[in-house]
């Protein structure tokens, strides 16, 4: 592409400003609510110069323990991603090491238990943690959110493992490491950016799930996204109470797009796009 | 030599083993579960029928009834209207993000941003603009003189309200996977094309968007798979109303298992959903396949 003209660059960063005005008020707004007091929340035109309060957050945490719920998110967050990279990486290590004319087949179908709509396995797993005795417990949706983040932490490391040549595994063996100490020692590290946009995605995938959480925890396991719907009922809507919640919602994506946005194109397109 | 490739295949096996195990009791158990569901009639709400073998009764019901076919349309209907307007927005950024000017790094940083915040605060958020009387969009559109828009209260705006939130949280998905397909492509046809005294649209439409196509298709591929199994947004703007305008597929199953507590019906439907996103899912496959670069 030629260097674009003086009359371009200003039609270009004009349209550009419009974009980013349309996708980052919302943003903004979220942040700017979540401060403002509750008399002025819908004012016209919107203040822009007010003193901030902290009520929201305070009754935030005070109404209801907000806390805990947003323990139990960490907590089901965490869980399933220790437990998706451990389990997917192994799978995907196997399925990039093995040459064989099915595997793809193999890697395809992992992938494709990613894309089920959840809410068509909702009904069994209702019947079944009923059963068992798992509803409204954090490891019921350690498991259920593993079933989206394996298959997607075996399919973006197998991408990464494809890229480490097996010459350094076989001058590995060649130096007495066995096949899982290779596999520790040299592999792993040299896949680490895909351990760590793998980790991103299972985080933030199971931070922000609510279809599961809301219909599978009640009060004992209720995550953040759940606890921040509560305070919209027909009669009364908390805005002040919903806009802090959801900042605090909002804050680990924010983070994890300013800090790794190199990596995230590749998860967000399933590597299809590197 | 020590390093023997038939035990380490073995070895190999053995590291798919978990991931396999878990996710064939997570998912295919619970799918084969909702499979037997569908063929009897289990119905929380009446406690002492009993839950017996019904043959295809459910099926029939679920195919037969004219809210199933509807909320299907529903369905179809947002996923072409944000299918569409991403398609095309998307491409449109991601030939201004990828122009070589100083800024666009963190220009597309930011636009990221909408992507990585959960459905539901997307929805609160987009609520909270949308709110009858209060919210700000009517305010905000007064300026460019639009008249106030009844947005998720009447039949004709709900379905556009939740479209717009979604084409909000991932037309920049669409963008990002374009520019990063722009950004890759050869150079020289451009020159070529240059030379020959063809119009930046023409060059545009006879160069660029070939070679970016299957990006492009399998880049809507992902997201219909994701329009079809959309829930969150809906439930926090409309739950479905005003009337069943706003109804999908997700909401339709939602309601049949955990409002009439009907789980076989439910059950049913849901197999039926699982047909169409395993055909969307083959198709994508396809798609990939086709371009060895990407597979």
């Amino acid at each position: 592409m030629n260097k674009p003209s003086t009359r371009q660059t200003i039609l270009v960063y004009l349209l550009l400003a419009i974009v980013l005005i349309v996708f980052l008020t919302p943003i903004y707004i979220i942040a700017s609510s979540s401060v403002k007091p509750t008399p002025i929340m819908f004012q016209k035109p919107p203040a822009m110069i007010f003193s901030p309060t902290w009520d929201h957050y305070i009754a935030l945490f005070s109404d209801r323990p907000f806390a805990r719920f947003i323990g139990n998110s960490l907590i089901v967050a965490l869980g399933s991603t220790a437990f998706s990279l451990t389990f997917g990486s192994l799978a995907a290590y196997a399925i990039s090491r093995i040459k064989h004319r099915r595997m793809g087949d193999v890697a395809f179908w992992i992938l494709s238990m990613r894309m089920f709509p959840p809410i068509a396995v909702v009904v069994p797993y209702y019947i079944i943690f009923k059963t068992v005795g798992l509803l409204d417990t954090p490891l019921a949706l350690i498991i259920i959110y593993s079933t989206v983040n394996i298959p997607l932490t075996t399919w973006l490391m197998k991408g990464f493992f494809d890229e480490v040549p097996t010459a350094l595994e076989e001058a590995a063996a060649v130096d007495g490491h066995g096949l899982l100490s290779a596999f520790w020692h040299v592999t792993l590290p040299l896949a680490a950016p895909g351990l760590a946009v793998s980790a991103v995605f299972c985080f933030i995938f199971s931070w922000n799930e609510f279809i599961f959480a809301l219909m599978l925890t009640g009060s004992n396991a209720q995550t953040a996204t759940v606890a921040v719907m509560s305070f919209w009922s027909s009669d009364a809507v908390q805005w002040g109470r919903i806009m802090a919640g959801s900042l605090i919602i909002v804050i680990p994506g924010v983070i994890f797009v300013l800090t790794c946005q190199r990596w995230l194109v590749r998860g967000l397109t399933l590597g299809s796009v590197k | 030599m020590a390093y023997s490739r038939k035990r380490n295949r073995r070895i190999f096996l053995g590291f798919m083993v978990p991931a396999i195990l878990v996710l064939f009791c997570t998912t295919i158990y619970p799918m084969i579960y909702a499979g037997y569901l569908s063929f009897r009639s289990y119905d929380l709400a009446k406690l002492f029928v009993p839950r017996v073998f019904v043959g295809w009764a459910n099926y029939r019901e679920v195919l037969s009834s004219s809210e199933f076919l509807h909320t299907l349309t529903v369905t179809f209907k947002l996923m072409l209207m944000t299918l569409s307007v991403q398609l095309v927005l998307g491409v449109g950024m991601a030939l201004l993000v990828t122009q070589r000017l100083p800024g666009m790094g963190i220009i597309r940083t930011l636009l990221l941003i909408p992507m990585m915040i959960s459905p539901v605060i997307v929805g609160l958020v987009w609520l909270f603009l949308y709110f009858p009387e209060l919210g700000y969009l009517n305010y905000f559109l007064s300026f460019v003189g639009v008249s106030p828009v009844p947005w998720i209260t009447s039949t004709q705006w709900a379905l556009w309200a939740i479209a717009i939130a979604d084409i909000w949280q991932w037309t920049p998905f669409v963008m990002m996977g374009t520019a990063a397909a722009l950004t890759s492509l050869s150079q020289e046809p451009y020159e070529t094309a240059r030379i020959d005294g063809n119009s930046n649209w023409e060059v545009f439409w006879h160069v660029t968007l070939p070679q970016i196509k299957p990006v492009l298709i399998s880049l809507m591929f992902l997201r219909a798979i994701d329009a079809f199994k959309i829930y969150d947004i809906i439930f926090v703007l409309t739950k479905g109303g005003p009337g069943d305008t706003t109804e999908v597929l997700s909401m339709f199953i939602y309601r049949q298992s955990f409002t009439f507590w009907r789980m076989g019906v439910g059950a049913a439907a849901s197999f039926v959903s699982l047909a169409i996103i395993v055909i969307l899912i083959t198709l994508f496959f396809k798609s990939l396949s086709r371009d060895p670069q990407l597979a």
